[in-house]
Formats: C-alpha cells, sequence, structure tokens
C-alpha cells in the first residue's frame, strides 16, 4: 500500500545507521540486546568469572540452600549441589557450553549454508530440483529428532551434539539462503550487473550478499534461538553434555533427583535457559521490525 | 488443481523414497553388527546367520539389498526390538495412539486459546491488552518446554497435589485396550466405573496437553497477530470501511476470511514441531507414547527401534505436511502456483 512520505530531512545515513537507529527506538530489542551481550561475555569469560572452581566438590556444604534462605551462605548465593559444587560457579561455566556452543553452531551452519544456497541458488535445472527435494525431506524431519538420531550414530557428547545440531540447523539455512538468492536475482540491478559483463561470483559476492545480510542475520538469530533449546534438550536427555560438565540442561536432569529437596537447583539453570532464550528472541524480534521500518522509509 | 495435486503427489512419493533410503541406511550407519542391527535379534549362531544373510540379501548387491528392505517393510516385517525381542510393528501399533492423542488435544488448544489472543493482540496492538498478550506469547515462545514442565509439576503435583504428574490413567483403573485413544477407549468400554475412569484420565491429560500446547499457541498467536495486522492494512479492509461496514463486519467478513486462511498451512507445519517437542513432554510425564520408546531406545542402544520410530514418525509428518498443503491449496487458489 502507498504511503505518504515526507522527506523532511535530508537522510544520507548509511543502512546499517539507519537500522540502528530504528532499533534502538525498541525498548524490547535494547533490553534483549544488553541480556545478549552479556550472555556473550560472560561465556567467553567465564573461567575469570566464577567465585569457585566449578568441580571442586566441597564435602562440608553439600546441597546448601541459596544464601535467600536462612541456612544458605553469603559465599554461596545459590547454594550447592549434593556433590557440594557452588551452583553459580557452574551456572556461569554453563554458560559457555549452553550459550557459546549454541552460537558456534549457529556460526557453523550458517557458513556450510552460505556455501551450499549459494550453490543451490545459482545452479538452474536437474541439479537445482533434486536437490530442492532432498532439502524438503529433511526440512520435514523434526530438528529435534534428526539431532538425535545423528547423536545415536554418533554417540553422545557436548561436541557431538553440536555437530549433530549444526546438520539438523543446515537444511533451514540453505533453504532460506537459496530462497533469499532466487528472490534477489530476478532484481533489475542485478541483470543491469550482468549486461555489464558480470559473472557469478561477481554477482554473488558484489550484489547478493550485501543485500541478504539482513535476512541471513534474521535466519541466525532465529537459529540460535533453537540452537540453546536443543542443547539444553539434549543435555536434558542425557545425550548432550555428559557428567561434569555443567551444561545448564544437564544441570537440570542432575538435580531432578533432588526435586523436593532443592527445586532451586531445578528453577534457576531454567530461569537462565529461559532468559537466554528470550535476550535472543527480543534482538530477532527487534531487527525484524527495524528492517522493515528502514526499508519503508 | 488436478495438476497442481499430481504434482504434489509426486513429490511426497519422491520424499518418502528418499526417506526409506535413509532409513535403509540407517541400517548400515549404525554401530554394531549388520545382521543384528537388521534383524533385531541379540544371539545369532552361525547357521542362523547364514540363514538371515540370504533372507536379507546381504550377499547381493546394495540395491537388491534395498529392494528387500522395501518388500519387508510393506508386508510388515520391520524387524525385532533389541530390548523387548518383540515385533517393532507390534510395539509402534500400541504406543503411537498415546502420542497421536496428546498431541491432537494439544493442537485443538492452541487452535481454541492462540487464534482469539492473535486476533485481540492485533485488533488493538498498542493497547495494554495488546501488548501484554505479545508479551506473554514471547516467554511462551522461549520456554525449555522440559523445564516448563516440570516447574508445572512441581507447583501442582508436588505442592498442590491436584493433579497427578505420570502415566495416563490411575492403576486403579483397568481399561480393556481397543483402539489405544485412551478417551475412546474408556466411552467405549463396558464398565461400571467409566465416569470416574473418565475424570481420571482427564486429569492425567491435563498437564501434559498444557505444557505441549504451550509452544504451538504461543507460535499461534504470533502468526495470527502478524496476518491480521498485515491484513489490516490491506485496501480492501479501507474499502468496505469506506463502504459503511463496521469493525466487526469487516473484521468477520473480510479480515478473518484472508488472515486465517494461512493458518490451515500452520497445522502442518506445526505438527512436526509438535511430535519433537511431544517426545519431550512424554519422557516428563512418563506419557507412554513413542516419543519416550524412541528415547529409551537411544539410552538401550536399540537400533532397530530407532529406525523403525524415524520412519514411523517422518511419514506421519510427511503426509501431515502434505495433506494441509492441498487443504490449503484448495481454499486459496493463489497457492496452487508455483
Amino acid at each position: 500500500m502507498s504511503k505518504f512520505r515526507l522527506y523532511l530531512e535530508e537522510n544520507n545515513r548509511s543502512p546499517v545507521k539507519q537500522l540502528w537507529r530504528e532499533f534502538k527506538r525498541q525498548h524490547s530489542a535494547m533490553t534483549g540486546l544488553v541480556l545478549f551481550v552479556s550472555f556473550f561475555v560472560i561465556s567467553l569469560l567465564a573461567p575469570f568469572f566464577t567465585p569457585h572452581d566449578p568441580y571442586l566438590q566441597v564435602d562440608d556444604l553439600l546441597l546448601l540452600p541459596p544464601s535467600w534462605n536462612a541456612a544458605g551462605l553469603v559465599q554461596y548465593p545459590f547454594g550447592t549441589d549434593d556433590l557440594g559444587r557452588d551452583l553459580l560457579s557452574r551456572m556461569i561455566k554453563g554458560t559457555s557450553y549452553t550459550f557459546g556452543f549454541a552460537l558456534i553452531t549457529v556460526a557453523g551452519a550458517l557458513l556450510m549454508g552460505l556455501v551450499l544456497g549459494a550453490l543451490a541458488g545459482m545452479s538452474k535445472g536437474v541439479k537445482s530440483s533434486v536437490f530442492n527435494h532432498i532439502l524438503d525431506l529433511a526440512l520435514t524431519i523434526p530438528s529435534l529428532l534428526l539431532a538425535i538420531i545423528i547423536v545415536a550414530i554418533i554417540g553422545p557428547g557436548l561436541l557431538n551434539t553440536t555437530w549433530a545440531i549444526m546438520l539438523a540447523l543446515l537444511p533451514q539455512f540453505v533453504h532460506g539462503i537459496r530462497n533469499a538468492i532466487d528472490e534477489e536475482l530476478k532484481q533489475d540491478y542485478v541483470i543491469a550487473y550482468r549486461l555489464d559483463g558480470a559473472n557469478n561470483w561477481h554477482v554473488l559476492t558484489r550484489l547478493i550478499l550485501p543485500n541478504i545480510w539482513e535476512k541471513l542475520t534474521i535466519m541466525a538469530t532465529m537459529a540460535i534461538s533453537t540452537a540453546i533449546l536443543d542443547i539444553a534438550a539434549l543435555g536434558f536427555l542425557g545425550f548432550g553434555a555428559q557428567a561434569p560438565l555443567s551444561e545448564w540442561g544437564a544441570m537440570i536432569s542432575d538435580s531432578l533427583d533432588l526435586i523436593y529437596l532443592a527445586p532451586s537447583s531445578v528453577a534457576i539453570p531454567g530461569l537462565l535457559i529461559l532468559t537466554a532464550v528470550l535476550s535472543v528472541n527480543l534482538v530477532g524480534d527487534g531487527l525484524k521490525t527495524a528492517i522493515l521500518k528502514r526499508r519503508q522509509n | 488443481m488436478t495438476r497442481y495435486l499430481f504434482r504434489r503427489l509426486f513429490l511426497m512419493a519422491f520424499v518418502l523414497l528418499a526417506l526409506s533410503i535413509l532409513a535403509f541406511s540407517l541400517g548400515y550407519l549404525f554401530p554394531g553388527d549388520v545382521v543384528q542391527n537388521l534383524s533385531g535379534l541379540r544371539q545369532i549362531d552361525e547357521n542362523q546367520r547364514q540363514q538371515l544373510i540370504g533372507y536379507y540379501h546381504l550377499d547381493q548387491n546394495i540395491l537388491q539389498q534395498y529392494m528387500a528392505f522395501l518388500s519387508r517393510i510393506a508386508q510388515g516385517d520391520w524387524g525385532l526390538s533389541f530390548a523387548s525381542q518383540q515385533p517393532l510393528l507390534q510395539e509402534i501399533k500400541l504406543l503411537l495412539p498415546a502420542t497421536l492423542e496428546l498431541a491432537s488435544y494439544a493442537l485443538l488448544l492452541s487452535f481454541i486459546v492462540g487464534i482469539p489472543l492473535g486476533i485481540v493482540a492485533a485488533f488493538k496492538p498498542d493497547s495494554l491488552v495488546g501488548k501484554s498478550i505479545s508479551a506473554i506469547a514471547m516467554v511462551g515462545y522461549s520456554l525449555p518446554i522440559f523445564w516448563w514442565g516440570l516447574l508445572l509439576i512441581m507447583f501442582f503435583s508436588l505442592a498442590l497435589g491436584w493433579l497427578p504428574s505420570a502415566g495416563r490413567i490411575g492403576v486403579l483403573y483397568e481399561i480393556p485396550h481397543s483402539s489405544g485413544f485412551m478417551l475412546y477407549d474408556i466411552l467405549q468400554a463396558n464398565i461400571n466405573y467409566r465416569r470416574e475412569a473418565l475424570y481420571n484420565a482427564m486429569l492425567h491429560l491435563l498437564l501434559p496437553t498444557i505444557v505441549l500446547a504451550t509452544f504451538p499457541t504461543t507460535v499461534m498467536v504470533r502468526f495470527v497477530r502478524d496476518a491480521m495486522l498485515n491484513v489490516w492494512e490491506q485496501n480492501y479492509i479501507k474499502t468496505a470501511r469506506a463502504k459503511g461496514l463496521n469493525r466487526g463486519q469487516v473484521l468477520y467478513r473480510h479480515g478473518l476470511r484472508n488472515a486465517l486462511l494461512p493458518v490451515i498451512r500452520q497445522i502442518g507445519l506445526q505438527f512436526s514441531t509438535l511430535i519433537t517437542l511431544a517426545m519431550l513432554t512424554e519422557v516428563i510425564f512418563s506419557w507412554p507414547g513413542i516419543g519416550r520408546w524412541l528415547i529409551d531406545s537411544i539410552y538401550q542402544r536399540n537400533y532397530p527401534a530407532i529406525q523403525a520410530g524415524l520412519l514411523v514418525i517422518s511419514t506421519m509428518v510427511i503426509t501431515v505436511n502434505m495433506l494441509t498443503e492441498i487443504l490449503h491449496a484448495f481454499f486459496n487458489p493463489l497457492a496452487r502456483r508455483g
């Protein structure tokens, strides 16, 4: 629908600056960004942050309640688990496992997806059609089921989970990137550039990639939230991070048999997962709105 | 429409073919002995092994092995489960209704709750009601489902003691098995404690359904809200308003019909997520469905069961997906292209 456009001031700012301006206006998105950045920093610097050694078992302080409880200690804000390990330190360390590995997973999937999506998007004919149908199959199998089957083949473990989720996320990336490239290829400026003598590589790197990066960012943020939830879910089921590692989902399943004694040791890691996913989703939603508004102006 | 139908069915046949190749190759990809993985037999002596190699055409080339695999699947010989040494197809037939029952109630709930909330949120997007619906949907969208389930169990089952936390029905009630769908079985059964059993089964169903419905509901709210906001911007809405229809009439005659059309497609898309989430829900609530069985199979390294589970769940997802696509195209001529 056409809208009135008022050109009150000259707006020659770069697209990124315009995007940032639109993004900044949304409070929820900014809150999400602050949370996201803090999770990111914590996951990078986790070893230097932890007040105690996350694997140190203190025999005298088994199942210490959180510090807001009368029996708690202020040195152990969230208390300790049944082996006397400090829960706060474990949760901080767990940030690198759940959140950090989710970022790595998505980065890997994005990179592979970009290569495969570009190959699929730029090719035509039978090759592309067969490829599409294989993608359709991979897209219909639920990602967690795919990840579980891959884990069943290569065995449990955090690193294997990362590979499995990477592979499970790949189809949607390839599909999305291929569609985005397809859409770009129809644009008039691509045809004009081709008439100037540009080959596929030039078109891809100079025109298509700069024009689809916004879609890529949105796809990546959606994938990060899926990856966090999948890593935590696999950890919870016992297919992901193994015993001593303090991955959040695994922490929940570890403290499951203590649910009567120490409900907070189940509640707090889950709250962290929720916050992490929420921050990613808020940033993703904010980006989506900002991009829409920037396009409209 | 006919042409569209043919193309869809062809695509489905192709996808199912590719799926069967994937399932077929799993038997070789899984660790361990191929003969064991295919047959599901635990102990195989030399004599029997030779027999099985002949039966599975393992001495012939890969294509013939694949053809043999297809004919076995078609005949219903899916091998045995490592764990129970029972035929897999029989086990799945007993388990699948439980999952379908749970998933369909959750899907229904997500529609009943999600669509009206989405419409309300779109009607006044900047009001307090609209904003809080969006905010709640956002939080629900980010909830790790296993934790959410545990939280509800902690509150309603452990703290308050209102609702049971595991199983489909109390152990006191014996329900004769006919269809596998619990509520239907109870209504059908010739028992004098029908009312109590029904009440008990409903109580057992309540928490898992709510947990499983949370994610699809929030997706629904967000989807309907966005679709409504989008439709509300269109010119034909302006025209309808200019004609003198009031908001309710515009909403009913022009808004909803256009905004809710893509919802049909969502059924198919949601179904796949729903089945995945059902696996987690079943584990938490000890629901005797195919999801929990599949996860147990992975713990037990029950490879034939994993293969069969993949085959059944994916076929189901693909079929539902395809059916809703066709249904959507049936109602929306625009979707028949491409």
